[in-house]
C-alpha cells in the first residue's frame, strides 16, 4: 500500500512539476532568443540589463536595413514552397502507384529511395558545385528548388505511401467499377480521402526545406540565398550585435516552430518511415 | 443483356496457380452464386470477371465480346463489396451519383435516378448524410444503390452480407433476391455461406481450391451431389458421411445420409448409439450421436420436439432410398 | 497486364529523378577521387581540369588516409555522434516516461518540449555559441561571474568566510577551442534532437499494452520492475530506430560545426571534405567516398529494420 500511495503522490504533484521544469528548460533557449531580440545591441551585453531593460522593437523594424531580411525570407519562402509543391506533384502519383498497384519490386524500390536519403551530402559536394556551375544554375532559385525537392522526395513518398496504405483498396476498386480512369482515381478519390495526410506531408516537407542548411549554404551566394545562409553568414558577431542577431534569428525560426507544433504527430511517422506507430 | 462466359481462364499469383483452367457460362438474367470455403478462389474468380485482377491466361466474354483486356470501368458491370467501399468523403447522394457523374450523365437524369434508387432502397431520408453516420445495413443499401443506377449488364456481389449481423442478413438476403426477380439482371454473388447460396441462387457454382466441384440448381446439388465435397458442403446440418463396414454393405467406399433422412427412435432401429448433445430448436431437434460405426458423431434431425438427453441410448434407421454412395475417389456412384 | 501498366508507370518520374540525383554526382565523386584534380596550381595547370590523363589510382585515398586531419575528423565524427546518441536516448527515455501519463498542461508541455526540433540548425548554433555559451557575454560567462562575485562577498562574512576563502575562483569555459567546441556542438545538437527522441518514445509508449502492465501490478511488480521488464523492452525497437536515424543525420552534421568551429581546428568528416574542396578536389572526393562507406554501414542496419515492418 505504501508504494501505491507514494506513486500516487508523485503522480499528482511531482510528475507535473518535474515535467514542467524539464519543458521550461528545453524551451528556455528559444525564449532567451526572443527575449534578447527586444534589447538594444548595447543592452544585450550588459550584465546589469540581463533581466531588466527598456524593450524595443527597433531590432525587428531595422531587419531590412541591417540584414536585408526580407530578401532572404522571400527566397526561403519561394524555394520551400516550390520544392514542396514539386515534391508532392511527383510524389503523389508515385506513392499511389506503389500503394494500390504494387509489384514485386515495390518494396525494393521504396527501400532504395530511402537509401538515397542516407547518402552523405558532403560526399557529392564538389560534383554538385561543378555541375551547377557548368550549366549556369549556381545560385539560382531553380537549382535550390530542385535540390530541396530531391533531398525530401524519399521522405515525401514514404509518408504518402503510409497514408495511402491506410485507405482500403476496395474504395479505389469501387471507383474503377464506377467508371473512373487512373487520373480520376487520384483526383476524385485518393486526394480527397488522403487530404489530411497530404497536408501534413506538405507541412513537414516545407519545414525540412526551410531549415535545410547544407545545400542552401553551399550552392548559393547572394541571388538565391535563404535564411540559413543569412544566419550562417552572420555567425560570429563577437558580442557586437546580439540584439539584432537575435531578432533576425527569431524571425527566421518563429514561423517554422509554430508550424511544427501543428504537425508533431506526423513528424514521428515521417521521420521513422512508419516503423514506429 | 448480361451473358458471361469464362473460357479456360487461369490465374496465378507468382508461382502459385490459384485457378487452374476453368470454363463457366452464366446465362443472361441468371442469379449465380459462387460458394466454397474461404480461400477456394471464389472471390478471385469474381474479381477476374470484374477486371480487378488480370487473367493469367484464357478469356472473359460478356455478351460474346472479349473483355479480357478491357479495364473494369469499361466492362459495364457493377460491384458491391464486402466492406461496402463507400466513398467516406461524399454524402449518400454523391456516392450514388458518382458513377453517373463519371459517365457524364445530365444533372436531371442523375437526380431522377437517385430519387428512384433511394425510394426503392428506403434511403430517401439519408441522402445528405455521410456513410460514417449510417448503420451497416444502410451502408449496404447505399452500395447497392450505387450499383443499380449504372444499369449494369450484370451485378457482382462479393460477400455483401458477411459484415452484417444475423437478423439483418436474412432481411437483406430477401431484398436482394426480390431485387433480382424485379430487375431480371444477371447477378453473380459470392459467399461462403451455403444457406445464402441455397436460398438465393438459380445456379450454384461450388468451388474448392480454384476448381469447380459442381454447377447446378440448389435442389440438384442437394439431391445429387457429384462428390463427397459437395455432399458435405451443401445442406445444414451437414450430411453424415460413413466409411467402413456399413458403406461396404451398400457397395460403396463412403455412404452419405442427410440428418433429415434418418429415422430416430428410442426403441428400435438399424444402428445403435448414445446421445452426446441434443439441440432443441423447438421446430426441430438436432441430436448428435456417438457410437455409430464409421461416423462419429452422427447428426440426426428429428422434426418437432424429441426428448432425449446426454447418455440416452437411441436407435437409428436411414432412409435407404435417399442414401448417397461415393467411390474411393469420392465421386458419386449412381 | 494492360490494366496495371499505366498506374505503375506513374512511379517512373520519381524513380528517374532520384536515380539521376544519386548516380550522377556520386559517379563524378568516384571519378574525381581517382584523378589529380586541384582548383589552383600554378606549376601544374593541367591538374586544374578533370581528365583521365591525370589518373592517380588510389593516390588520393592514400593521401587522405595519411593526413592527420582525416583520422582526427573520423575520431571527432564518432565522438560527436556517439555522445549525441547517448545523451538523446537517455534524456529521451526519461522525459518520455515522465510526460507519458496525463497531467495538467500536458499539451503545452509537449509543445514546449518539441519546439527545439524545429529551430533551423544555423540559428541553433548561433544562439548557443553566442548568447548562451560565450565565456564573457553569454549566460554561461555571466553565471560564472555571478557565482564568483557571490563567493567573494561571502569570504568577508565572519564565520563562514574562512570556509569560502578555500574555494577557488571559477573560470568560465571557452567553447571556441578545438576540443571544447566539439562539446558545444554536442550540447546544442542534443538540445535539438532530444525532443525528437521524446516524441518517438512517447508515440511508442502509447501503444504499450496496458493490460500487460495491470497484470504485472497484480503479480506484485513495482514501478521499477515494470519499467525494467516491460517498458524498456517495449522501447527496444524505437530506441534502435532513433539511434540509426540520428546516426545518419549527425554523420553529415555541417552547419553547427561550420558556425562553431571555423578556423579553430575542430572538424568532422563533412567539414573536412569542405576544407579539401577549397582546393584539392581529388582528396575531397576520396574523403567523400569514405563518408559514403561509413554512412552505408549504418544505413544497411536501418533499412533492414524498416524493411521488416514494410508492407505489413
Amino acid at each position: 500500500m505504501a508504494i501505491v500511495a507514494n506513486q500516487t503522490r508523485f503522480g499528482t504533484y511531482g510528475r507535473p512539476v518535474l515535467a514542467w521544469v524539464v519543458a521550461l528548460i528545453f524551451f528556455f533557449p528559444i525564449f532567451w532568443l526572443v527575449f534578447t531580440s527586444f534589447k538594444t545591441d548595447a543592452d544585450a551585453v550588459k550584465p546589469e540589463h540581463l533581466l531588466f531593460f527598456t524593450p524595443t522593437l527597433d531590432n525587428y523594424l531595422n531587419m531590412t536595413e541591417n540584414y536585408d531580411y526580407w530578401r532572404f525570407a522571400t527566397n526561403s519562402v519561394i524555394t520551400s514552397v516550390f520544392a514542396t509543391v514539386f515534391a508532392l506533384a511527383v510524389g503523389i502519383p508515385c506513392a499511389y502507384a506503389m500503394a494500390f498497384n504494387p509489384s514485386r519490386a515495390t518494396k525494393d524500390v521504396l527501400m532504395w529511395m530511402l537509401s538515397t536519403k542516407m547518402l552523405p551530402a558532403a560526399a557529392v559536394l564538389y560534383p554538385m558545385t561543378f555541375i551547377t556551375k557548368s550549366i549556369g544554375l549556381f545560385d539560382t532559385h531553380f537549382m535550390v528548388i530542385v535540390v530541396l525537392m530531391l533531398i525530401n522526395l524519399p521522405i515525401v513518398i514514404w509518408m504518402l505511401f503510409t497514408y495511402f496504405k491506410e485507405i482500403p483498396k476496395e474504395i479505389i476498386e469501387a471507383g474503377q467499377m464506377d467508371g473512373v480512369n487512373t487520373w480520376g482515381e487520384i483526383k476524385e478519390i485518393l486526394i480527397p480521402l488522403a487530404w489530411g495526410g497530404i497536408a501534413s506531408t506538405a507541412l513537414l516537407c516545407f519545414i525540412f526545406c526551410w531549415n535545410e542548411a547544407y545545400w542552401t549554404v553551399r550552392l548559393t551566394t547572394t541571388e538565391a540565398a535563404t535564411l540559413s545562409k543569412l544566419i550562417e553568414g552572420n555567425r560570429a558577431p563577437e558580442g557586437l550585435f546580439f540584439g539584432r542577431l537575435s531578432a533576425v534569428s527569431a524571425a527566421a525560426v518563429g514561423p517554422i516552430v509554430v508550424l511544427g507544433w501543428f504537425c508533431q504527430k506526423q513528424l514521428v511517422q515521417g521521420l521513422t518511415f512508419g516503423a514506429v506507430k | 443483356m448480361g451473358q458471361i462466359v469464362l473460357d479456360k481462364v487461369t490465374k496465378s499469383f507468382g508461382e502459385t496457380q490459384v485457378i487452374p483452367p476453368l470454363d463457366l457460362k452464366i446465362e443472361d438474367g441468371e442469379f449465380a452464386v459462387f460458394v466454397g470455403p474461404s480461400g477456394c478462389g471464389k472471390s478471385t474468380l469474381l474479381r477476374l470477371i470484374a477486371g480487378l485482377e488480370d487473367t493469367t491466361s484464357g478469356k472473359v466474354l460478356i455478351d460474346d465480346e472479349d473483355v479480357t483486356q478491357v479495364s473494369p470501368s469499361k466492362r459495364g458491370l457493377s460491384m458491391v463489396f464486402q466492406t461496402y467501399a463507400l466513398y467516406p468523403h461524399m454524402t449518400v447522394r454523391k456516392n450514388i451519383a458518382f458513377p453517373m457523374r463519371m459517365a457524364g450523365m445530365s444533372e436531371q437524369e442523375q437526380e431522377a435516378k437517385i430519387k428512384a434508387a433511394a425510394e426503392s432502397l428506403n434511403l430517401t431520408d439519408y441522402l445528405d448524410r455521410k456513410p460514417g453516420q449510417l448503420s451497416g445495413g444502410q451502408r449496404q443499401r447505399v452500395a447497392i444503390g450505387r450499383a443499380i443506377v449504372r444499369d449494369p449488364s450484370a451485378f457482382l456481389f462479393d460477400e455483401p452480407l458477411s459484415n452484417l449481423d444475423a437478423a439483418l442478413r436474412v432481411g437483406m438476403r430477401l431484398e436482394i433476391t426480390e431485387m433480382h426477380k424485379r430487375m431480371q439482371t444477371t447477378m453473380i454473388y459470392v459467399t461462403h455461406d451455403q444457406v445464402e447460396a441455397m436460398t438465393m441462387a438459380d445456379k450454384i457454382v461450388v468451388l474448392q481450391a480454384g476448381v469447380i466441384e459442381q454447377v447446378g440448381s440448389p435442389l440438384d446439388l442437394y439431391h445429387r451431389p457429384q462428390n463427397k465435397f459437395v455432399a458435405g458442403f451443401i445442406g445444414s446440418p451437414k450430411m453424415n458421411l460413413i466409411e467402413g463396414v456399413e458403406a461396404e454393405k451398400q457397395g460403396a467406399h463412403t455412404i452419405g445420409i442427410r440428418p433429415e433422412h434418418v429415422e430416430i427412435s428410442t426403441t428400435e432401429g438399424l444402428w445403435q448409439g448414445t446421445v452426446g448433445v441434443a439441440e432443441h430448436l423447438g421446430s426441430d431437434t438436432f441430436v448428435h450421436i456417438h457410437g455409430v460405426p464409421g461416423c462419429d458423431p452422427m447428426t440426426v434431425r428429428a422434426a418437432g420436439e424429441f426428448s432425449v438427453s446426454h447418455g440416452d441410448t437411441v436407435y437409428l434407421t436411414p432412409n435407404l432410398a435417399l442414401l448417397h454412395k461415393f467411390d474411393d475417389k469420392g465421386l458419386r456412384i449412381e | 497486364m494492360s490494366n496495371r501498366s499505366l498506374p505503375r508507370l506513374l512511379q517512373t518520374p520519381a524513380v528517374i529523378l532520384l536515380l539521376i540525383w544519386m548516380l550522377v554526382p556520386l559517379s563524378l565523386t568516384l571519378y574525381f577521387s581517382f584523378i589529380r584534380y586541384v582548383l589552383n596550381n600554378l606549376r601544374r595547370p593541367e591538374w586544374t581540369t578533370p581528365s583521365f590523363s591525370n589518373w592517380r589510382g588510389f593516390g588520393n585515398y592514400e593521401f587522405v588516409l595519411n593526413s592527420k586531419d582525416f583520422l582526427f575528423a573520423i575520431q571527432n565524427s564518432l565522438l560527436i555522434v556517439g555522445s549525441i546518441l547517448f545523451c538523446t536516448v537517455i534524456f529521451g527515455v526519461l522525459i518520455a516516461v515522465l510526460i507519458n501519463k496525463s497531467f495538467p498542461g500536458q499539451g503545452i508541455v509537449r509543445v514546449l518540449l518539441i519546439s527545439p526540433f524545429f529551430v533551423m540548425p544555423a540559428v541553433n548554433a548561433v544562439l548557443w555559441i553566442n548568447m548562451i555559451l560565450d565565456p564573457v557575454l553569454g549566460l554561461q560567462g555571466l553565471a560564472v561571474n555571478g557565482i564568483n562575485d557571490m563567493i567573494a562577498g561571502l569570504r568577508s562574512t565572519p564565520v563562514l568566510g574562512a570556509f569560502f576563502s578555500l574555494w577557488p575562483e571559477f573560470e568560465p569555459i571557452s567553447f571556441r577551442a578545438t576540443q571544447t567546441s566539439a562539446y558545444a556542438v554536442i550540447i546544442m545538437v542534443t538540445w535539438q534532437w532530444t525532443p525528437f527522441a521524446v516524441l518517438i518514445f512517447m508515440t511508442s509508449l502509447q501503444s504499450e499494452d496496458q493490460q500487460q502492465k495491470e497484470a504485472a501490478i497484480l503479480d506484485g511488480a513495482g514501478a521499477w520492475s515494470q519499467f525494467r521488464f516491460l517498458t524498456l523492452p517495449h522501447l527496444g525497437r524505437p530506441i534502435a530506430i532513433v539511434v540509426m536515424i540520428q546516426a545518419i543525420f549527425h554523420l553529415s552534421l555541417y552547419a553547427e560545426i561550420e558556425i562553431v568551429s571555423r578556423g579553430n581546428g575542430n572538424k568532422n568528416l563533412p567539414y573536412l571534405i569542405g576544407e579539401f574542396a577549397n582546393n584539392n578536389i581529388g582528396a575531397a572526393s576520396a574523403t567523400g567516398i569514405f563518408a559514403v562507406i561509413l554512412a552505408n554501414i549504418v544505413a544497411i542496419f536501418l533499412l533492414r529494420m524498416i524493411g521488416k515492418t514494410l508492407m505489413e
